[in-house]
């Protein structure tokens, strides 16, 4: 959570100023009535207090505004060109009802373009923007050159080298949980299921639960991070990743086992390596075929975690019988 | 007995009710409302309203007519540069930056004066430009925005796309009755979405973006 800091929505105050009564900085305590943000330490006191529910935690920084597709960009467009061309015509013609849809065109397009990019006025869009007007448009008779330059201080101020260092940080965090919390769910996976072997039910329970959690947490930072593309990219990944796996990483380890005399470390990395394989060829396959309709099913081996298409006599990679294959 | 509902605003018409605080008594049949009658609600016009058995078709089926671009990244012209800055105000406004936000009405408001005018304006060109945003801008739009999964732009058109059949059907009527539509009435505008109420007082909420009416503003005489 980014910080925040209150504000009061006078329309809903009703002076009741349980908010001057909770805060402890005095940031409620003002004569024009608007919170004094520099004074807010963004506690939220004030806000859980409030019997109106006039007060409101915004956020300093707001996350990176959602992208948008090239189509719908243009599409947002051409209704706003068309409703401009509709104000500009309205603006011309005589009468209460030309006036209002002046002013209904306006508003139609200022909202179409707050939908193409243009949400909030400290994003990257707008800064650009800006920058483009001082470019392109400063040598316009009267062009008000200084709120321009305004404008662009003001948001660079509180906004940019900070806040992209903080989204880069930010980023990696979220990796860097998304991996924690994905070991977390296979360890406590393994400790239920020795807790289970050993009679301990309660404590198989709670570690099953728990690393069902972890999933859920591993899958929101993974998904916030943005890292989840469409499919036909996160089979491209899945390729890279498993081929990565069975053509450098693993063959590295298996050696290193070896030379160490760790035969159990040995056949774990060999088992793996080899499913590995297949299952970057299976990506591949699924990619290729991305666009057909026909059902495929998939047979695990549940001890070594080879892929087939079909169910096999004996898994090709460590022997166990075909019967025991799991089918998707 | 059918029921015919809006499709700006969602008012239902019962045939098996009628409206009889309006003069019309129960059992008065959907072709027989009078053919300016108008959406009590929002003003709409008969042509705005499905039977309620009829799914309503907010896009059409047929393939999708892409409007092309005249270019990529064609610049702005100083009207629709005076609507970002608006809009960009208004955003200031929203997270309490009073200055910043004067600061782009200002610019807004030059560039809508240095805006070039229309050339012989009138009501034919409005409506000109309101059918082909309905029959090519609005569809094409709806589709790039849910195949893209963009819940904002899709709002926004919604809103807007309703708006756009409200302005239709004012224009048309004015076009029939001229000022005598707006004798002794007032003309209200919805700050949030645009909508245009036609009454004495505005509707408690917008029919169209809900907003409550304190957020209507009262277009005065010119």
């Amino acid at each position: 959570m980014s910080k925040k800091y209150a504000v009061r929505n006078l329309r809903l105050c009703t002076k009741d100023c349980l908010c001057l009564y909770v805060c402890p900085t005095g940031a409620t305590d003002t004569e024009n009535s608007v919170i004094d943000a520099a004074k807010c330490n963004g506690c939220g006191d004030c806000a859980d207090a409030c019997p109106s529910g006039a007060i409101s935690m915004v956020p300093e920084v707001y996350p990176p505004q959602q992208p948008k597709t090239e189509a719908v960009l243009r599409a947002m467009n051409e209704l706003l060109r068309s409703k401009s061309r509709q104000e500009q015509i309205a603006a011309e013609l005589p009468g209460k009802l030309a006036k209002a849809i002046e002013k209904s065109n306006r508003i139609m397009a200022e909202d179409l373009i707050r939908e193409a990019g243009y949400m909030l006025p400290q994003s990257e869009n707008t800064r650009d923007f800006l920058q483009s007007l001082l470019l392109q448009r400063q040598q316009m008779e009267g062009f008000p050159k200084e709120a321009v330059e305004k404008l662009i201080k003001a948001f660079n101020q509180n906004n940019k080298e900070d806040k992209n260092m903080n989204e880069n940080k930010t980023i990696d965090n979220l990796m860097e949980a998304f991996a924690g919390e994905s070991q977390a769910n296979r360890k406590y996976l393994a400790y239920s299921k020795k807790a289970e072997k050993e009679g301990k039910i309660n404590a198989a329970k709670l570690f099953k639960a728990a690393s069902d959690a972890e999933t859920l947490h591993a899958l929101k930072h993974f998904e916030v991070a943005g890292k989840i593309s469409s499919t036909a990219d996160n089979l491209k990944d899945a390729v890279a990743g498993e081929t990565h796996e069975f053509q450098d990483m693993y063959p590295d380890f298996v050696k290193q086992a070896e030379a160490e005399g760790n035969k159990a470390a040995v056949m774990s990395f060999t088992f793996a390596m080899k499913a590995e394989e297949v299952h970057a060829r299976l990506y591949q396959e699924a990619l290729d075929n991305l666009n057909e309709t026909e059902e495929v099913f998939y047979y695990l081996c549940p001890v070594c975690g080879n892929i087939e298409k079909f169910i096999p006599e004996k898994c090709s990679i460590c022997g166990v019988s075909g019967d025991k294959f799991i089918k998707y | 007995m059918g029921k015919y509902v809006c499709s700006v605003c969602g008012y239902t018409y019962d045939e098996a009710k009628g409206i009889p605080e309006s003069g019309i008594a129960p059992a008065t049949a959907w072709e027989d409302l009078p053919e300016d009658w108008v959406c009590p609600l929002c003003g709409a016009d008969k042509t705005q309203f499905q039977h309620q058995s009829t799914p309503i078709a907010s896009a059409p089926k047929d393939p999708v007519v892409l409007v092309e671009p005249s270019s990529d990244l064609r610049e702005l012209s100083p009207l629709e540069i005076s609507i970002l800055c608006s809009n960009l105000a208004r955003g200031c406004e929203k997270q309490y930056q009073p200055e910043e936000a004067a600061l782009f009405s200002e610019l807004a408001g030059y560039f809508k004066a240095v805006a070039a005018s229309a050339a012989n304006p009138d009501f034919d060109k409005l409506l000109a430009l309101i059918d082909q945003d309905l029959s090519e801008g609005y569809p094409g739009a709806n589709a790039v925005s849910a195949e893209a999964k963009d819940r904002g732009a899709l709002r926004a058109l919604v809103w807007s796309e309703k708006v756009t059949r409200v302005l239709k059907s004012l224009i048309t009527r004015y076009q029939k009755l001229g000022d005598a539509m707006l004798e002794n009435t007032g003309v209200y505008v919805c700050t949030i979405c645009g909508f245009i109420y036609i009454g004495n007082a505005a509707p408690e909420i917008c029919p169209v973006c809900k907003v409550p009416n304190w957020k209507f503003e009262k277009v005065e005489g010119r």
